[in-house]
């Protein structure tokens, strides 16, 4: 991957970019989560070999976070596209 | 003066020098007569010079090989640029070019005597040798990294100029052979915008300089077809260095480098003759085929005067009749084949010449110098034959140049039939062509560069895909073809013969490496060093492969080859950082700084004035009268929207909702770890209007922080913009702030109005301002932000304001001071990537109780268990004594001092005229005004005093004034 | 010159093997997951000092392909936290030795290590480590321009760079070493005292039962072990996956290139925080350069270009003279990073499966001590002292280790 493409701003050299680590959602109530699963959110890692979704900012672009689905042996990126509370349509690529 | 007639022929068709200028160059202090258009190399061959360097670990003399700027045997040093290619280089009217790596010079190099002693200095022989005693051991390192090396750095090498262009393009063709050139102008036929990179001051590849094959028939111009056609783009001089993912291309062009984006690519790199193994087999005098007809036909050089060509194809036999014409006397044809399996070898030789087929060399003879060549037949035990001579040409091969082709990730497999490693799979989007590809006749390079650019201008889009059967029928013609490269890469003998030229290893010290274990292709080449020269493996990997296959029983394809890295060629690190690029970051009034005597530091990605000269006094200014100081670096965030003090309510430890417009207050960040982050002061403008400052260095991460909750769930009805470069800002501190700020506007400044932390939107000199009265000086203070256009107009008119109450300007020091008499902490410094805020003295801005925000679940359990480290300020026993920052806080134990705390900031305080200071020390200590613990300065344990609160001002009152 | 050589020179046959292939059996008491220097090195120390010899280590390709093979050799103890500035000098103090003990020459060139400071944030973060080191009995020390002028003559100590240097964090021992010495002198000594090693032999399963670990499939057959070690540095996370253990590290590429060799340039380390980078000339004269570990994750080692073009830029911003060197090759290893830049050395969840993992950018210096700390820990169960910092548990204590800021860049 050297281009990463934004669901905004289309692709990009990903020098454009910061990267903002595998897709790992904060528990909804930290106080109500045991110790292992707060332990789990805050520092262990799927460290996928294969596909991984993951985080992604258009630091010299739009400004956008979003997700993007990539290879992590060939860094090839299969989709991105932006975070919605409900799960993503296919096809969707960013807000209704 | 060398004599430059000794081997410069008459003029020959298609010379690149032009011959009615001459001047003058100096190899190790000799002057050297050249033509423009000649290289360095081309030169010294013209006068006669045939050793141009010494080898790398035996000192053994070295001359052109290559004439391709492969091999590694032609290493110059040229002025203050240290190993350079002399045959790639143009040489330049008073250049002076010296050899490297001998001393006292290239005739008597007195590190030649490794030579003598290779048989003690097998592979691997450093790691068996100068093990004991090992307190000897620097002293023979030193001795071995002085025989090392090639090249010397000038530490007063001037600076020089360089750049870096974009390229964006549908195809790149990279060679501009016969391949390339058709590929291109497919492609251009096809509609798409091609670009054409070649390293040769013209394209044409292999045809420049190699004699024709008969069958070929005339040459079509494409060069001249390229040129004209307006689709195409030729970049010649122009090295293709690297490919990396979605055709990311890089090459350079003198000091220029460009980055390419490619659509699709053609690699049409073409290849580069292969070395034959045997005796001696870097002797100066040998040459491959390709430099001998460079030598000749662009250069108008002889390369020898009397010529023994060894060879396994018909082009050898070209050659030989090639130099033949240009008056070197061939005195034999040595090749390997039997003479049924030559094609027309129709070239007429001389009737002394003589032809051995079947037959191969054995070894090259003679001392410093090729003198003649051991010839013996391919199988019979025969003792050889030695033959006169001053010139060996060995062409029985080409190695594809691929290099490139196996950065972007092609799969490239050995041939068994053609004897070559050749591309298998092709990624989406890079195409192959010509002799890269196994092309050896003019035809089928033709035909298969015109069908790579057909494929490429398909690939994106713009021409269907040529018919299967036209790429099968050209694979069938290619394997029809004449083969180039014999499957023989060493012969059998009894003394030095080189597989790498760069580091001098054996083929001797393959078998031993391999016999010691070191069994797979990646383990030799570390053991060995092999293929870790200069020429990154061009020269050797391809015979290393083979030998390896050899001694481990596997065949060439099991064997595997080693990684490609980029760069494909060595490029200069001027090149690669082009321009200094680095940014600097300058306020608004960094003019007015300067003219005003301002020393300037570092902060982050801008530049602060330090100080004006004398802190102490800019910190009694502050304290006694009025103080300005610019703060236009601090991060200045935005927030609007109903939802701000629910956002602001998850991102900092404080509590907002209740956060009254005009109010401002301290907050403090942390991540989901505990962690303070950043700290900064947030001011309600509005209902719905917020106004955040961050640390200096601190605004774009936190920026980023804050979009990233916000774009991830806990956005809603609030917009963060981040206006840090908008806004300057300055903070007028000191007790006669107020009377000076009211000379700027006619609003009421008295504390009932616009009391300690709160916000009002003031005009100052006509300009709109927002102004926070905060306090991190601890003296009546006004940070006063307005537009950055206007800053400068706005600062001048606060000091012109000042002047009557003794204003003075104030720098970070004399901040830094202040805040540390009031024992503010500064994150980043007081604090580090562990440090809660509960343990760094700022529980009270904790509001465990609130609803969730970041850091809560960790900071409720710092809150139970109490923390185990405290930031605490400190006082010291001494007077005077200052401990500088990061020294340690020791305990003295039985087993010697026990680390238990350590300074994180100290100053004497003007006001106090005492030492102040913070830091870390064990909770059960911390908590005990006045106990005393040491600290370690030089050696020495030194007491000091916990002090809690602010040194100065503990309640705070000259804040509310 | 040693006696064998001069045998081998005399002689025609060959010098004996370093290390011999043996069968691969369908049981060992320990099974090592990774070839590279802590794999090698745990599989010695087992041997010699414990006695431990049903051993076999598993390495996918070849010894030392993985970040053993390619790093930049940088050895040192000037860390910041006491814990890190102890452990890792017994590793130095290891390295000392082991040409001898080796009798292999692995070229410990203690040149001196010098760590830049350009900022006064930079000053005082040397400063404490200095005190640190001091006080653990590590020789380290702030010096001043002139000082580092006299040890470092080439490098640019005026005004004109974007980042003027102020001081150095000066640390004598320091030091480079051959990396691929180190590792075929433990395989050599590991198999000589009855270690199997097994190259191309990839593992592609772990079978655990019961919470316990009993064995691992590899490409070549299943083998049944008690205790099964992980130290595959970046496929740290795979191997781990396979026993269902989950860690905190996230494998990034770490980048790192030499130029054409040179004549003797440059006799010291330099390390620069603030430009994130570091250079060393090796003893074929060769510049050895690297930067920090790559912007985003990933298992490719293919290298970027905006690598070297910005270790260039910087480069020439500290020595400006070297503006016509070559650079000649560029690679990348895979590091596997933990949030607080410290190893993670010891039990996991699952009984006998144990990992010595989490070595990122700085893994290659303690490999002898860390080679010893975890055969002591599989032959007597009990965890050492010296590591116990490390330990996996540490996360969901929340008690990290603040090696945060000596350690991203310094490798
Ligand atoms: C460019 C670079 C520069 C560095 N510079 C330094 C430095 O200057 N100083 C320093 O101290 N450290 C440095 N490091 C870090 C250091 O190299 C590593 O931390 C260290 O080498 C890790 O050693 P290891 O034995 O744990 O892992 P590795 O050497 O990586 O070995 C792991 C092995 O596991 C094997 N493996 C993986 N998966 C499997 C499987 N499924 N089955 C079998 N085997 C498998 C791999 O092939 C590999 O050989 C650097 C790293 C890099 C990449
Ligand atoms: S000949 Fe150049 S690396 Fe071997
Ligand atoms: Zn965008």
């Amino acid at each position: 991957m050297i281009l990463l493409n934004c669901p905004n701003c289309g692709p990009r050299n990903v020098q454009e970019f910061r990267f903002g680590g595998e897709h790992n959602p904060r528990p909804a109530a930290p106080l109500a989560v045991d110790n292992a699963e707060w332990t789990d959110y805050l520092f262990l890692k799927a460290n996928k070999l294969g596909v991984q979704k993951e985080w992604w900012y258009h630091r010299a672009g739009c400004r956008l976070w979003f997700l993007a689905e990539r290879h992590t042996q060939s860094n090839q990126v299969l989709k991105t596209y932006c975070w919605t509370a409900r799960p993503n349509r296919e096809g969707e690529t960013c807000v209704e | 003066m060398l004599n430059n007639a000794l081997y410069r022929l008459e003029p020959q068709a298609g010379e690149t020098i032009d011959r009615a200028q001459t001047f003058t160059f100096t190899f190790e202090g000799r002057a050297v007569i050249a033509h423009p258009g000649d290289t360095i190399a081309s030169a010294l061959a013209a006068a006669g010079v045939h050793v141009i360097s010494r080898s790398f670990k035996y000192h053994r003399p070295r001359g052109v090989m290559c004439m391709a700027g492969h091999c590694p045997n032609c290493l110059v040093q040229v002025g203050d640029e240290p190993n350079v290619r002399a045959c790639q280089t143009p040489a330049e009217p008073d250049m002076v070019v010296k050899p490297q790596n001998v001393w006292p010079s290239l005739k008597k190099d007195a590190m030649a005597f490794t030579g003598l002693f290779s048989r003690f200095m097998p592979v691997g022989f450093y790691y068996k040798t100068f093990i004991r005693p090992q307190a000897m051991w620097p002293l023979f390192e030193r001795i071995l990294r002085r025989i090392a090396g090639l090249g010397k750095v000038n530490p007063a090498t001037p600076p020089d100029r360089y750049d870096k262009q974009y390229l964006h393009t549908d195809v790149a063709v990279v060679g501009g052979g016969p391949a390339g050139l058709s590929a291109a102008l497919a492609a251009a036929e096809q509609g798409a915008t091609v670009s054409l990179f070649d390293e040769n001051p013209q394209p044409g590849g292999h045809w420049r300089y190699a004699l024709p094959a008969p069958d070929d028939g005339p040459l079509p111009d494409l060069a001249a077809q390229a040129e004209a056609h307006p689709g195409i783009t030729v970049y010649p001089e122009t090295t293709v260095l690297s490919c990396y993912e979605d055709n990311w291309l890089s090459a350079r062009r003198g000091n220029r480098l460009f980055k390419i984006r490619a659509g699709a690519v053609i690699f049409a790199t073409g290849a580069y003759d292969r070395p034959l193994i045997f005796d001696n087999d870097e002797l100066p005098g040998v040459r491959f085929g390709g430099a001998a007809q460079r030598l000749l036909r662009l250069y108008g050089v002889q390369p020898g005067k009397r010529a023994i060509v060894v060879t396994a194809n018909d082009g050898g036999w070209r050659i030989a009749a090639g130099l033949q014409a240009a008056g070197v006397s061939v005195v034999a044809v040595v090749d390997e084949r039997p003479e049924s399996e030559a094609g027309a070898v129709s070239h007429v030789l001389q009737a002394d010449a003589r032809v051995f087929w079947r037959h191969t060399i054995r070894a090259a003879r003679g001392a410093g110098a090729v003198e003649g060549a051991d010839i013996a037949p391919l199988d019979a035990q025969v003792r050889p034959q030695f033959i006169a001579g001053d010139l060996i040409v060995i062409n029985i091969g080409l190695t594809p140049a691929n290099g490139l082709l196996y950065q972007a990730q092609t799969k490239i497999s050995y041939n068994e039939d053609r004897a070559e490693f050749l591309p298998e799979t092709l990624p989406a989007g890079v195409f192959a062509a010509g002799r890269v590809a196994g092309s050896h006749a003019g035809a089928t390079e033709l035909a298969e560069g015109r069908l790579a650019g057909r494929q490429a201008a398909a690939f994106l889009g713009l021409a269907p895909a040529p018919p299967s059967a036209e790429i099968t029928a050209l694979a069938g013609q290619k394997a029809a073809g004449p083969k180039r490269s014999s499957a023989r890469v060493d012969v059998p003998g009894s003394q030095k013969r080189f597989v790498c030229f760069c580091e001098d290893v054996t083929d001797k010290d393959l078998e031993t490496a391999i016999a010691e274990g070191f069994d797979s292709i990646e383990l030799l080449k570390r053991y060995s060093t092999i293929s870790m020269g200069p020429c990154q493996g061009k020269m050797c990997a391809a015979n290393t492969i083979h030998l390896c296959a050899r001694h481990t029983g596997q065949s060439v394809a099991q064997t595997g080859t080693t990684t490609a890295r980029p760069p494909l060629a060595p490029v200069s690190l001027g090149v690669l950082a082009g321009q200094n690029m680095e940014p600097v970051k300058r306020t608004a009034l960094d003019a007015w700084h300067r003219a005003n005597g301002a020393g300037m530091m570092v902060a982050g990605l801008w530049m602060r004035p330090e100080h004006y000269g004398n802190p102490p006094a800019e910190v009694q200014a502050v304290r006694e009268r009025v103080g300005l100081i610019d703060v236009s670096t601090l991060g200045k965030l935005q927030l609007t929207g109903p939802g701000a003090p629910d956002f602001l309510d998850r991102i900092y430890v404080n509590k907002w909702q209740k956060l009254g417009v005009g109010r401002v207050r301290y907050g403090v960040m942390c991540n989901d770890e505990g962690v303070v982050m950043n700290d900064g002061v947030t001011a309600r403008l509005s209902e719905t209007t917020w106004y955040t400052t961050t640390t200096s260095s601190g605004a774009g991460a936190i920026f980023e922080w804050m979009q990233w909750w916000l774009q991830s769930g806990w956005g809603g009805e609030v917009h963060v913009t981040n206006i840090s470069e908008v806004n300057a800002a300055f903070n007028l501190a000191g007790p006669r702030a107020r009377a000076v700020l009211q000379k700027l506007t006619d609003a009421d400044l008295l504390n009932e109005a616009f009391p300690y932390m709160h916000v009002r939107h003031l005009t100052l000199a006509g300009v709109a301002c927002m102004v926070m009265r905060i306090g991190f000086t601890g003296e009546l203070s006004y940070e006063i932000h307005c537009p950055t256009g206007a800053a400068h107009y706005v600062w001048e008119r606060l000091l012109d304001a000042g002047r009557d109450f003794g204003i003075a300007p104030f720098g970070v020091e004399a901040q830094r001071i202040l805040r540390l008499e009031k024992a503010h902490i500064i994150v980043g410094q007081d604090t580090d990537a562990l440090s809660d805020p509960i343990s760094a003295d700022m529980a009270w801005a904790v509001k465990l109780d609130k609803a969730d925000f970041l850091g809560q679940r960790p900071l409720r359990q710092v809150a139970q268990d109490g923390p185990a480290q405290r930031l605490v300020g400190f006082t010291m026993a001494r007077p005077g004594l200052v401990p500088d920052e990061g020294l340690q806080i020791v305990r003295p134990t039985a087993a010697g001092p026990e680390i238990i705390g350590w300074v994180t900031s100290s100053r004497h305080s003007p006001t106090l005229n005492q030492t102040i200071g913070l830091c870390w020390l064990p909770a059960p200590l911390a908590g005990q005004p006045g106990a005393t613990f040491t600290i370690r300065m030089n050696g020495k344990l030194e007491e000091a005093r916990v002090h809690h609160g602010p040194f100065y001002d503990p309640q705070g009152d000259r804040l509310r004034i | 010159m040693s006696f064998k050589l001069i045998k081998q020179a005399f002689s025609s046959g060959q010098p004996p093997p370093m290390w011999k292939p043996q069968p691969l059996k369908d049981r060992y008491d320990v099974v090592i997951i990774g070839g590279g220097g802590h794999g090698l090195a745990t599989a010695y120390y087992l041997a010699r000092e414990h006695g431990i010899t049903d051993v076999a280590v598993l390495e996918k390709r070849y010894i030392g392909s993985g970040g053993s093979g390619r790093n930049t050799a940088i050895v040192r103890s000037n860390y910041l936290t006491p814990e890190g500035v102890r452990f890792y000098d017994e590793s130095v103090k290891l390295y000392g030795q082991m040409s001898e003990e080796f009798d292999f020459n692995v070229m410990f060139s203690r040149r001196g290590h010098l760590t830049l400071a350009h900022t006064d944030g930079a000053v005082r973060t040397m400063r404490r480590r200095a005190e640190v080191n001091r006080l653990q009995g590590v020789d380290s020390r702030l010096i001043w321009p002139d000082e580092l002028a006299r040890l470092c003559p080439p490098l640019d100590l005026s005004d004109h760079p974007r980042y003027p240097v102020q001081a150095a964090l000066y640390h004598p021992p320091g030091g480079i070493i051959r990396h691929d010495a180190v590792v075929w002198g433990y395989a050599r000594h590991a198999v000589r005292r009855g270690v199997h090693l097994h190259q191309l032999t990839e593992v592609t399963g772990i079978t655990v039962e019961k919470g316990k670990v009993t064995g691992v499939n590899t490409r070549r057959g299943r083998i049944k072990a008690g205790t099964v070690l992980n130290v595959t540095a970046g496929w740290a996370g795979v191997i781990a996956d396979m026993a269902g253990v989950k860690l905190p590290i996230a494998t990034s590429p770490l980048q790192a290139c030499v130029t054409e060799p040179l004549k003797p340039f440059l006799d010291v380390i330099i390390v620069s925080g603030s430009l994130h980078v570091y250079i060393s000339q090796s003893d074929r004269g060769e510049l050895v350069m690297g930067a920090a570990v790559d912007p985003f994750a990933s298992y490719s080692m293919r290298g970027s270009f905006s690598f070297i073009e910005g270790l260039a830029g910087h480069m020439l911003e500290l020595f400006p003279s070297l503006r016509h060197v070559r650079l000649m090759r560029q690679w990348a290893g895979l590091c596997d990073m933990t949030p607080d830049y410290s190893p993670i050395m010891g039990h996991t969840s699952v009984d006998g499966f144990l990992v010595d993992v989490g070595w990122g950018t700085y893994g290659f210096k303690a490999i002898p001590v860390s080679g010893k700390m975890m055969a002591q820990l599989i032959a007597t169960g009990q965890t050492p002292d010296l590591i116990r910092p490390f330990r996996l548990s540490r996360f969901e204590e929340h008690n990290l280790v603040g090696e945060k800021g000596a350690a991203s860049v310094g490798h």
